[in-house]
């Protein structure tokens, strides 16, 4: 870190500004052009500009944050619990990677799907979803909850035989709509991120949680998950759940209230019992799903649990582990999910009730499919390793049960990985089948998101040196477990207030 | 240079020269434009090579210096608070004999299966695993730190289970790769709780914290209770990679894969990883008495039952396969007694032999073709067995039990994994049910606005 020093950005709060703005304002730009009639023919050219400007711009967010050091940024008014814009590392290491899943989604979309209005639905959805990971205002939350679903429910319905699953995810978004809103005023009207917060504040809480528990697919309330992966367009779902909205929800509403001593409060210690039960359970599943799209959401369901049972850590290095596995999830499985969608896209579904024989159709889909299997469950020199080891190491320090959980989790989904794998490619081939080879834009997409899991699985130190400076700042102690330091007069609020 | 640097220089090499072959087999295979089957097999085979070389000098040099170890530090790979993982590697008495018949062997088998191998589909995919296999290995016998002992052991796993399930377009080798990589994962659920535990005890997963680094002389530096339940965590991670009763029903089913892969994994390495595993942490075993015991009612159990079920088989490799648990089941009891070089000494002839042995299968058996058609019939092998003392109603119920694999697997399935597997499926259709009924279009009722 020698080198870093000396290139603090707190002097240039307006950068961090503008490359937030370019985050989230690019994929707009790219939606009016689309909109307006422009490239009516290939509207994934603007997609694939505007979200490649995205996400260049996340990942120079995500570098200066790294190399600053330095405390959160924030901007504009703050309200409730935080600020309009709100960058820390949190946001730093969650942007790169919703901008890369969106830009990996458009790029392997196959082109009968990628139609103006469809392209559409998905900018303004990545637009969505970058401005909610760029704020920590409990009132743009809930604007942006609505918009990142809206998306999804719209696409969901208008796919042939999708109108079930849309009806599932309308109910289920529905109530966490109302439980979000509800919590949310409850916990401007009493805020407990001031001492003293009463009965309404908690209340509030509590509702935020289960607004949580309902977007999360966290056990009861898990059965949409898996539901929309078989219902909707693999984008629509994947776009829906990678970025998982409702664990970032979870950090800016649920934890740094003050009458919490470690930083974590009772809602989200409830919440993460649960999640550990749906990890394992959404595991356990997957080992028995029909098809393909079941294994892929059972296994979202899984590792999406899994960041949040990490979240109610009291240690910065469990929370760590399961932003780790935020990532490294996120990744691996939009991986698996689009080489899924490339599958499906020449051959139609995919069923697991008997071998497939699909390798010699597609060998490169195959091996990426394999390689990105054993990277979304812990394979060495991937970054699913780290997180994996820091999650289990931080869950057991805590408790025994919580860390056996994440065991059989993490046990259970590789043998389901591996399954898929050889049901989808193994078996019998036809002499006269068909051979597909994978498109130039694919293989660009699929070694995209490649790169970070090998990446920060070789060389984790950048990555897991901000993340922790963001749990010791979310927790309020080191990773020892000592109390940190209160931040100097004026250090945390950079920018006009 | 000092003396360290060139053992430090060596020891990585060790690794650096499989995972080179790996990536440059590897990497033009993904991008589809796969090298030539002489290619492939001399760059993986130079890698080998490379390592075999570099391994025996290492050997030489540490003969010169007393068999001193070396530990080479190679940094931390990621540390957060307390919590760091280091990438430490050791040559010692134990490691460096061991990766150089490691290697050697990988070498070997490189050379023999480039011939048959020939024109098989799969041919590249076959030295990309076992490049993998080769850098895992090296990584866990040269590992100092429980991290990278995972890290190597999950390599072992994975290219193994992958090398079963060779031949995937045939039922039997999906449904054989799938019985070895779901015992070997459950079984690594005692590594990776090992590794937390050595963790919490020492704030690190070096091995010089848990018990110094002088191999064979090493001592136990953590109290009874912690080198217990590590011990016992080691044990049951050793079971799966060493097909021991009751998770050994996948070694004979592995035999689906390629007869190279075979002789590598089965009959010399992979099979002998837990022993390896126990035979580095065997200070802590000295603390734990009830981990020996296990060791070895566990291993004579399984040596027992190996040696019965083995001589009913109607096939070699089977065959092969059942003689290799017995042997590897032998092994853990010399380490459940206490002994140390007698079980490393066992581990590199039993390995040796036995990977010759499946290599030769082939040949063997198109020899004993010819033979019995030479001479018209079957040939008079004569024999003996100790089982012929008994009465014979003994011996009868002896053979069906044998023939039945001691029921181990009838057992496991109808007790275990079919009950397991029926309630999954009843959850996973309720699912469906509810998901269905929630996504239903509902009647609009009766005097409802439209």
């Amino acid at each position: 870190m020698s080198g870093m020093e000396g290139m603090s950005i707190a002097a240039e709060p307006g950068l961090v500004l503008g490359l937030v703005a370019a985050v989230v304002t690019a994929p707009l730009v790219a939606t009016a052009v689309v909109a307006a009639g422009g490239f009516p023919r290939s509207p994934r050219t603007p997609a694939v500009g505007g979200l490649g400007v995205a996400l260049a711009a996340a990942a120079l967010l995500s570098w200066l944050c790294y190399a600053a050091e330095g405390p959160a940024f924030e901007f504009g008014p703050r309200f409730g619990g935080g600020s309009l814009v709100h960058v820390d590392g949190i946001t730093a290491a969650l942007l790169p990677t919703v901008a890369l899943i969106e830009l990996a989604i458009v790029l392997v979309a196959p082109k009968r799907f990628l139609d103006p209005a469809a392209t559409v639905r998905l900018l303004l959805g990545a637009a969505a979803t970058t401005a909610l990971f760029s704020t920590a205002h409990p009132l743009a939350l809930v604007v942006l909850w609505i918009a990142t679903a809206l998306p999804t429910w719209i696409s969901t319905r208008g796919t042939p035989g999708g109108r079930p699953a849309a009806r599932v995810f309308a109910t289920v978004m529905l109530l966490a709509l109302a439980c979000m809103t509800g919590g949310t005023l409850l916990m401007l009207a009493d805020p407990p991120w001031e001492r003293g917060c009463g009965l309404v504040g908690n209340a509030g809480g509590w509702l935020v949680a289960i607004a949580v528990l309902l977007r999360k697919g966290i056990v009861p309330f898990h059965s949409w998950y898996p539901a929309l992966f078989s219902g909707a367009p693999l984008s629509t779902a994947l776009a829906a759940t990678m970025p998982q909205v409702a664990a970032y929800t979870a950090v800016r509403l649920l934890m740094g209230h003050a009458d919490h001593g470690a930083g974590v409060g009772a809602e989200l210690v409830v919440l993460s019992q649960l999640a550990l039960v749906t990890a394992a359970y959404g595991a356990a599943l997957a080992l028995v799903q029909r098809d393909l799209r079941g294994l892929i959401g059972t296994l979202a369901m899984s590792q999406s649990a899994m960041v949040l049972a990490g979240l109610a850590g009291k240690l910065p290095m469990e929370l760590n582990g399961a932003l780790c596995v935020w990532i490294s999830s996120g990744l691996a499985l939009t991986g698996i999910g689009l080489v899924a969608w490339a599958l499906e896209s020449r051959a139609g579904p995919l069923s697991l009730a008997t071998p497939q024989g699909r390798f010699y159709d597609a060998p490169a889909l195959a091996a990426l499919f394999l390689i990105f299997g054993l990277a979304a469950i812990g394979l060495p020199g991937t970054l699913s390793f780290v997180a994996d080891d820091l999650i289990v190491s931080g869950s057991l320090d805590e408790q025994l049960h919580a860390g056996l959980l994440v065991i059989a989790s993490t046990v259970l989904s590789g043998i389901a990985v591996m399954r898929g794998w050889f049901f989808i490619f193994g078996g019998p081939t036809a002499v006269d089948g068909p051979r597909h080879t994978i498109l130039p834009r694919e293989r660009f997409a699929l070694t995209a998101l490649l790169v970070p899991l090998f990446a920060f699985g070789l060389w984790p130190g950048p990555l897991v040196a901000t993340l922790e400076r963001a749990a010791e700042q979310l927790l309020g102690v080191t990773a020892d477990g000592e109390p940190l330091p209160a931040p100097a007069a004026g250090e945390v609020t950079i920018g006009s207030p | 240079m000092t003396g360290h640097d060139i053992v430090a220089a060596l020891v990585v090499m060790q690794l650096a020269a499989p995972a080179a072959t790996l990536a440059l087999v590897g990497l033009p295979a993904l991008l589809g434009r796969p090298l030539s089957e002489r290619a492939t097999t001399q760059i993986v085979g130079g890698g080998f090579a490379v390592g075999f070389l570099a391994a025996i000098s290492l050997l030489g040099l540490l003969f010169a210096r007393g068999f001193t170890p070396e530990v080479v530090h190679s940094g931390t790979w990621f540390a957060v608070g307390h919590h760091a993982a280091t990438m430490n590697l050791v040559a010692d008495a134990l490691s460096v004999p061991y990766v150089c018949f490691s290697t050697g062997l990988c070498w070997l088998v490189n050379s023999f299966a480039g011939k048959y191998l020939h024109r098989e589909p799969g041919f590249a995919r076959f030295f990309i695993l076992l490049a993998l296999f080769g850098t895992g290995m090296n990584l866990m016998v040269l590992a100092d730190s429980i991290d990278v002992l995972f890290a190597g052991w999950e390599f072992v796993g994975i290219s193994s289970a992958l090398l079963i399930g060779f031949f995937f377009e045939r039922r039997n080798a999906i449904d054989a790769a799938l019985r070895a990589y779901t015992t070997y994962r459950i079984c690594d659920v005692g590594l990776l709780t090992a590794g937390v535990v050595i963790h919490r005890a020492v704030g690190s997963g070096d091995f010089e914290r848990l018990f110094g680094a002088d191999w064979p002389t090493s001592t136990c530096l953590v109290p009874a209770g912690t080198a217990t339940v590590v011990s016992l965590l080691l044990v049951f991670a050793a079971l799966g990679k060493s097909a021991q009763v009751p998770v050994s029903g996948w070694l004979p089913r592995a035999m689906e894969g390629p007869t190279p892969s075979s002789a590598i994994f089965y009959g010399a390495l992979s099979i002998h990883a837990g022993a390896y595993v126990l035979l580095r942490c065997e200070a802590l075993l000295d603390m734990a008495p009830l981990a020996r015991v296990a060791l070895v009612v566990i291993g004579a159990g399984t040596a027992l039952h190996a040696s019965l079920v083995g001589r009913v088989q109607t096939d070699l490799k089977s065959m092969l396969a059942y003689a290799s648990m017995a042997q590897a089941s032998l092994i853990l009891v010399e380490i459940g007694l206490g002994l140390r070089v007698i079980p490393l000494v066992h581990v590199v002839g039993h390995a040796i032999l036995r990977s010759l042995q499946i290599l030769r299968s082939p040949s063997a058996l198109h020899d004993r073709h010819e033979l019995e058609a030479a001479i018209g019939g079957h040939p008079d092998l004569g024999g003996w067995s100790p089982l012929s003392w008994l009465p014979a109603r003994a011996q009868a119920a002896v053979y069906r039990i044998a023939l039945e694999r001691g029921y181990e697997e009838m057992a496991v399935t109808k007790f275990v994994v079919g009950p397991a597997l029926r309630l999954l499926e009843r959850l996973a259709a309720a699912e469906r049910a509810w998901v269905t009924w929630l996504g239903e279009k509902r009647p609009r009722r009766e005097g409802a606005r439209p």
